[in-house]
């Protein structure tokens, strides 16, 4: 649980609250076209999922908070920029949000995505 | 033949050949000025950006986009257009930078696969292939956001698209092109309410729009190396520091933001804002001026006014500026307090404090903790812990500076794991003669004993108001009337509360004495305060008399006598 501590008790944010932030942030992010989970096996790891706790994984460790995204990429883009990007992205919305130092944001391109036939 | 003749022929010339079908060394050149025009403006771009958000440099990731792009083709002979696109969207995709530069890449990926392997464009060509890049840049996302690049290469497709049914010429297509983009990227604001907040346009839109203005400005001639900026760019502005600079007779505060009808001449308009107040601070962000001036009250709505004359005013900010200095002189007295810190095995001290000005001096006594709190207003025990658990040493020291507070410093020093000693002190001044013998580096037992003795040497005199009829110790007071106490013993009443003072001396024997320091309570007039001490002042000649703001409430005046 991520914690702090106000003068009329303490809050807590869940790992998928804060999911959903990070999800949020990283679909709108330019170059992405999903979300993959990671534990699919090659050849289903195209197909791009709603829930938001399956695409991001969150993990706290004494008030360290680490988001690891596994994202599908559209073909033809610079990839390090678009993962650049979302990782950029990521922890800005988190952090905005939460005021919630992050500690590390973790991209992984699990695939790529053709829009057009070339 | 002058210059400027030679620049206009060559202009009219390239009107005429971009009115022929556009091959790939035409495309190249074209390309190349849209990144100088870019990089000319590249310091424009970045700071339209709104702070912090990610990607706080969009004109340097598209100028290095651009760059890695015309770096592609630099030294191609090619003249098929197709490829020569191609090459270009390989060289952008290969150097995208941040969200606007791989947005970017991608528009110009669409606009070279609609080219494919044509050998020249045409003005249809030029329309089919924006569209194309407006659609290959929008399946990059999921959820594409408006008001960002991807609307203004939307908005610039279609007002191409418009513009091929009324004429097929390549240059009058790109004119309505630009202008598209142009009014795009104004309105962006509209559709992104951050940009809105931040009073900017869309970095990504503008970089965008300076690529195609650049093409656009190549063709007609214009120069290319960026038009002297006077204004500094909006995001530039630092107008926190002006409240520094206030001068007396500045009453209030006005930002202005304004679109002007016409190019404003910057010396003139300086000139004017000059005859009505000071702290001028001209902003300028495409096409959108804001101004930042401080003025007198009689002359508070002249550049209002005078913005009006010049143009649109779009937004206006006033402050009252006297208000603000206040604001920040109490900030300045009551907000951050430098505590002590205390490393390891150090002895720390946390002191509960009834007002701001009393918390001020305990803190510059070195206290590494303080608790608000005092008559009336017991913190509890809790909040005695707060004040300490944290400090990064186990031996502390607590101040309770009040008898009602003693009780739950002592709860606190049970409770917690530390090793925590209560100093009995019933008062203020008590507690700040205690602060007087802290030795951090010393045994804790001894300090305490040192600090408790320390107290004996000064007496407390307190002037507050009764609450109600009350007699102790032979002293009648009646509610209302001010009261005095001398180390927390009733010892007189009076009507008034220059003579209660006077009298509280006497009964302290101030005479007998070397120092009074009189802490004076948030709800005491500063000019009574004045005449107080004053009074105090001509009756002891020989005694050193401090005033200090204790703000502490209930109690008028705190005395210490040492």
């Amino acid at each position: 649980m991520s914690e702090a501590i106000n003068p009329h008790g303490s809050i807590n944010v869940a790992p998928r609250a804060i999911a959903t932030i990070a999800y949020q942030a990283a679909i709108e992010s330019y170059g992405v076209v999903g979300l993959a989970s990671k534990n699919l096996v090659n050849g289903l790891t195209q197909m791009v999922i709603k829930d938001p706790s399956h695409g991001i994984e969150v993990q706290y460790q004494d008030d360290q908070v680490d988001i690891d995204i596994y994202i599908i990429v559209e073909y033809g883009t610079r990839i390090k920029s678009v993962a650049a990007s979302v990782a950029k992205t990521v922890r800005y919305h988190v952090e905005k949000s939460l005021s919630l130092p992050i500690n590390e944001v973790n991209v992984h391109v699990q695939g790529l995505r053709f829009s057009n036939q070339e | 033949m002058s210059d400027s003749t030679t620049a206009l022929k060559e202009a009219g010339q390239r009107r005429i050949r971009m009115n022929r079908p556009v091959n790939g060394q035409m495309l190249k050149r074209l390309t190349e000025v849209g990144l100088i025009w870019l990089k000319a403006n590249q310091q424009t771009v970045n700071a339209l950006n709104v702070f912090p958000v990610p990607d706080g440099d969009t004109g340097t990731n598209m100028v290095l986009t651009m760059q890695s792009a015309c770096d592609e083709i630099a030294n191609t002979p090619e003249r098929n257009v197709g490829k020569i696109a191609h090459q270009i969207a390989q060289g952008a995709l290969m150097g995208a930078r941040g969200n606007s530069g791989v947005i970017l890449s991608q528009l110009w990926r669409g606009f070279a696969r609609s080219l494919d392997t044509k050998e020249t464009l045409i003005a249809a060509d030029l329309v089919e292939a924006l569209n194309e890049a407006r659609d290959t840049a929008y399946k990059g996302v999921v959820r594409p956001v408006e008001g960002t690049i991807l609307t203004v290469a939307k908005d610039l497709a279609a007002g191409c698209e418009a513009a091929l049914k009324k004429s097929d010429s390549l240059v009058a297509i790109l004119e309505a092109g630009v202008k598209a983009a142009d009014q795009s990227v104004e309105h962006t604001p509209e559709l992104l309410p951050v940009l809105k907040e931040a009073g900017v346009v869309d970095a990504g839109g503008k970089g965008l729009f300076f690529i195609l203005e650049g093409m656009l400005r190549w063709i007609n001639g214009q120069p290319l190396d960026g038009g002297a900026a006077v204004a500094q760019p909006l995001a530039a502005l630092k107008l926190e520091e002006t409240l520094e600079a206030i001068e007396p007779g500045q009453d209030w505060e006005l930002v202005i933001d304004f679109r002007p009808h016409q190019a404003l001449d910057l010396e003139d308009f300086y000139k004017n804002l000059e005859e009505m107040g000071t702290s001028i601070q001209i902003g300028e962000g495409d096409g959108m001026y804001r101004l930042h001036i401080h003025v007198p009250d009689e002359k508070r709505s002249q550049p209002w006014d005078y913005a009006m004359r010049l143009g649109t005013v779009t937004n206006i900010a006033i402050e009252n500026l006297v208000a603000q200095m206040e604001e920040i002189e109490r900030k300045k007295n009551g907000g951050d307090l430098q505590l002590m810190p205390v490393e390891a095995d150090q002895i720390a001290v946390v002191a509960v404090a009834p007002g701001p000005g009393i918390a001020r001096v305990f803190a510059s006594l070195g206290v590494a903790g303080l608790v608000e709190g005092g008559q009336t207003m017991n913190p509890s025990t809790q909040q005695i812990i707060a004040a300490f658990e944290n400090l990064p040493t186990n031996k502390v020291i607590v101040l309770p500076n009040n008898k009602n507070i003693i009780m739950a410093a002592e709860a606190a020093a049970e409770l917690a794991v530390k090793e925590v000693k209560v100093i009995k002190s019933c008062t203020v001044p008590q507690g700040l003669a205690a602060m007087m013998r802290l030795a951090p580096d010393g045994d804790l037992e001894q300090v305490a004993a040192d600090m408790v003795k320390a107290m004996e040497d000064v007496q407390t005199g307190e002037i507050t108001t009764a609450t109600r009829n009350v007699t102790i110790d032979g002293v009648k007071v009646k509610k209302g009337q001010v009261i005095g106490l001398h180390n927390g013993n009733l010892v007189l009443s009076s009507p008034d509360l220059e003579k209660a003072c006077l009298e509280l001396m006497e009964k302290m024997s101030l005479q007998d004495y070397e120092l009074l320091t009189l802490f004076y309570g948030a709800d005491v007039d500063k000019a009574l305060v004045n005449k107080i001490s004053d009074a105090i002042r001509a009756a002891y000649p020989e005694q050193e008399i401090e005033v200090q703001e204790g703000g502490q409430p209930h109690y008028h005046f705190i005395c210490a006598v040492e």
